[in-house]
């Protein structure tokens, strides 16, 4: 194994290489002061930067056409999951072609990783990862959404409705 | 003997061995589903094609005999693309129902799937659609079109417990499998039709959608339901135990299991456990460490002389516990020992099939370890000297299972004529709320050890999964009443 050795700090003339960091800091901070329109930063939160619409941001379940949610509750997300974060309880519908679909449905978002193997994995498009990139809140538990707010969040505007329709699939024979 | 070729792979086999039975000895794999080892042969699904040496077609292994010299195989391009299109008529009418259903993982249509399929479906017609969710009884729902039509579970009705409520109606692509008139399947062994369906088509209401089964382990141990001993694999991760599955041993439960030993993992979930001792005090009821209250018993048996201490066995526990716990009788020096035998009037019941009257998995044992210390009280001889005030001390080693002790109440009113009444027990009780001592316990599945069975095999059981870690298991209870220290890593 190489060792790097390390100029000795007592022999390095270090008070050239401040005043040419410093230089150049000043030198874009005038730069700036005159190009405003030019700086990459924002002055977040009164400017808010707007990402592409393929952007995976926070989870959203999708609903039917009637408004129920479209979720199966097949686990292949929760399976596929690297960072084990969402916990689904299955239920027996009423409704004989619906048959098995979540009472609960959890995502810990801060143990998300937002790599979107969920939406990769959900067969019946049920799950996507939303433009939306903003998770104020308060405590821990704030950021374990359930259905509520995957779903019917205000941001959502009424929720997105799923590609995929059962009934639409019923009729066409499969 | 004969002599045959299976793949390649030269083996023998007994007569009258058919050629499905020869590639499993030959460890060769075959797709089949009507095929089951524990019943006829229909020869319905077509899958399991060989290609038979000097036959001109291709043939079912499940239906053709080995013949001395055979040479079969199953590997080549004419049986692949037999198996394939075979299993394209099963999957014209099945349902794209694999996310909600409680087969997925597990089923035999989608491996062969994965293995011979993976082509785009051919069929321009519509899926005929069928009844979904049908109730049959309070154990079993039907989806009768994810059904293939392969009749096992109709040999089942028909063979097994020869009560025929399964059949096949209406022809063609419409046939359904059903009860007559949707009655419900209600037998004592009805949920063995659940493991045998090699798809999704029955399923079990007990386990329906509680798990996907991938997130499953198993591990095989013993029923301890009755004194048959079935083995048994008990599924289970880290939320719990889930559900219960005969594993194959010719000698004693062959493929199957009854449905009340279905249930025996019901008990051991944490929610319906003992997680403290208690002990009651004055002040009310006090709660301990399971190994702090034994050792409390054990300053009470030292108040007592050796013959006013009684100890009360039910037959639900291991031959190793019956052996340490004797020894530590011994060595409290007493000979009131008791076996609660819980229903002395079926006690020698038998179904014909596999239940027995004898709900305990290991009386045999008990049995053998008190007339190994030659402890040969008898229950009369108990209540007397409880009447009597003779025994100022009892301890009992409570069921597990304790649905099959109905008389638990009347028991303990019994037991507490002595002064003092230690229960040593897995799971809570109404009739143990005014007991001195009540000490959690280890199940059979948090405990390795053996159950003799009725006819005296002994059976192995294994750990799998601690869910209260803190209890005891009998020996270790024993060995802390009698006053020993525990070893670390003597816990069996």
């Amino acid at each position: 194994m190489s060792i790097v050795k390390r100029p000795d700090i007592k022999s390095s003339w270090y008070v050239t290489s401040i005043v040419k960091g410093m230089a150049l800091t000043f030198r874009n901070m005038i730069y700036n002061l005159f190009h405003k329109d030019e700086m990459p930063t924002v002055n977040y939160p009164e400017e808010k930067y707007e990402y592409g619409p393929r952007f995976k941001g926070s989870h959203i379940l999708t609903v039917k056409k009637d408004g129920s949610i479209r979720c199966t509750a097949c686990m292949l997300c929760a399976t596929n999951c690297p960072a084990d974060c969402i916990s689904i309880t299955a239920a027996e519908h009423d409704n004989p072609e619906v048959e098995k679909f979540p009472i609960s449905y959890e995502i810990d978002t801060l143990r998300c990783v937002y790599c979107g193997f969920c939406e990769e994995a959900c067969p019946v498009d049920a799950v996507r990862m939303g433009p939306e990139w903003q998770q104020p809140g308060l405590n821990g538990s704030s950021f374990v959404h359930d259905i509520q707010h995957l779903t019917r969040r205000p941001n959502l505007k009424g929720g997105y409705t799923s590609i995929l329709d059962e009934e639409e699939r019923h009729n066409s024979g499969i | 003997m004969l002599k045959c070729t299976v793949n390649g792979k030269e083996i023998e086999v007994a007569e009258g061995t058919m050629v499905i039975e020869a590639f499993k000895q030959a460890g060769e794999d075959i797709a089949h589903y009507c095929w089951h080892p524990g019943l006829s042969v229909a020869g319905v699904c077509r899958l399991c094609m060989i290609e038979v040496e000097g036959a001109p077609r291709l043939m079912i292994a499940c239906n053709t005999q080995v013949t001395e010299g055979m040479v079969v195989s199953n590997n080549s391009a004419k049986v692949q693309e037999a198996v394939k299109w075979g299993l394209d008529f099963h999957l014209i009418n099945h349902p794209l129902d694999c996310p909600i259903c409680d087969q997925a993982g597990e089923c035999g249509l989608q491996d062969q799937y994965m293995k011979f399929g993976q082509y785009d479906p051919e069929m321009a017609e519509r899926k005929v659609k069928k009844r979904k969710v049908v109730d049959l009884g309070r154990k079993i729902v039907l989806d009768t079109e994810r059904c293939i039509l392969c009749s096992r579970c109709v040999r089942f009705t028909d063979e097994v417990t020869k009560t025929s409520e399964l059949g096949i109606f209406n022809r063609g692509d419409r046939s359904e499998i059903g009860t007559h008139e949707d009655k419900p399947l209600d037998n004592d062994y009805a949920v063995n039709v659940v493991d045998i369906c090699p798809v999704g088509a029955l399923t079990s209401k007990d386990f329906r959608f509680k798990q996907r089964v991938w997130y499953l382990d198993n591990d095989s141990t013993v029923c301890n339901g009755c004194s048959t001993g079935c083995n048994v694999n008990v599924y289970y991760n880290e939320k719990g135990y889930f559900r219960v599955k005969p594993e194959h041993n010719k000698d004693i439960n062959d493929y199957w299991m009854c449905d009340k030993g279905r249930n025996i993992f019901k008990h051991v979930n944490k929610e319906s456990r003992l997680l403290k001792a208690m002990k009651k005090t004055e002040a009310g009821t006090q709660m301990m460490a399971p190994g702090a209250a034994a050792k409390d018993v054990a300053s009470l048996v030292k108040n007592y002389s050796s013959e006013q201490v009684a100890f009360v066995f039910t037959g639900q526990y291991t031959n190793e516990e019956y052996d340490d716990a004797m020894m530590y009788v011994d060595k409290i020096g007493t000979k009131n020992v008791f076996h609660w035998v819980n229903n002395p009037e079926s006690f020698d019941d038998f179904d014909g099939i596999l239940l027995r009257g004898d709900k305990n998995p290991n009386t045999a044992g008990l049995i053998k370890a008190l007339e190994a210390k030659s402890f040969n009280a008898t229950w009369e001889q108990l209540e007397a000297d409880l009447n009597s005030g003779k025994i100022k001390l009892l301890v009992l080693a409570g069921p597990e299972l304790q649905e099959y002790f109905p008389d638990i109440q009347e028991k303990i009113q019994l037991f507490s004529k002595a002064e003092k009444l230690v229960v040593l027990s897995s799971n809570p009780n109404p009739a143990y709320r005014d007991v001195d001592y009540l000490i959690p316990m280890k199940t059979f599945v948090e405990k390795k050890g053996s159950f003799t069975n009725f006819a005296g095999t002994v059976q192995k059981i294994q750990k799998m999964r601690l869910v209260v870690s803190q209890a005891l298991s009998l020996n270790e209870a024993m060995q802390l009443m009698a006053g020993d220290e525990l070893q670390v890593g003597a816990n069996l």
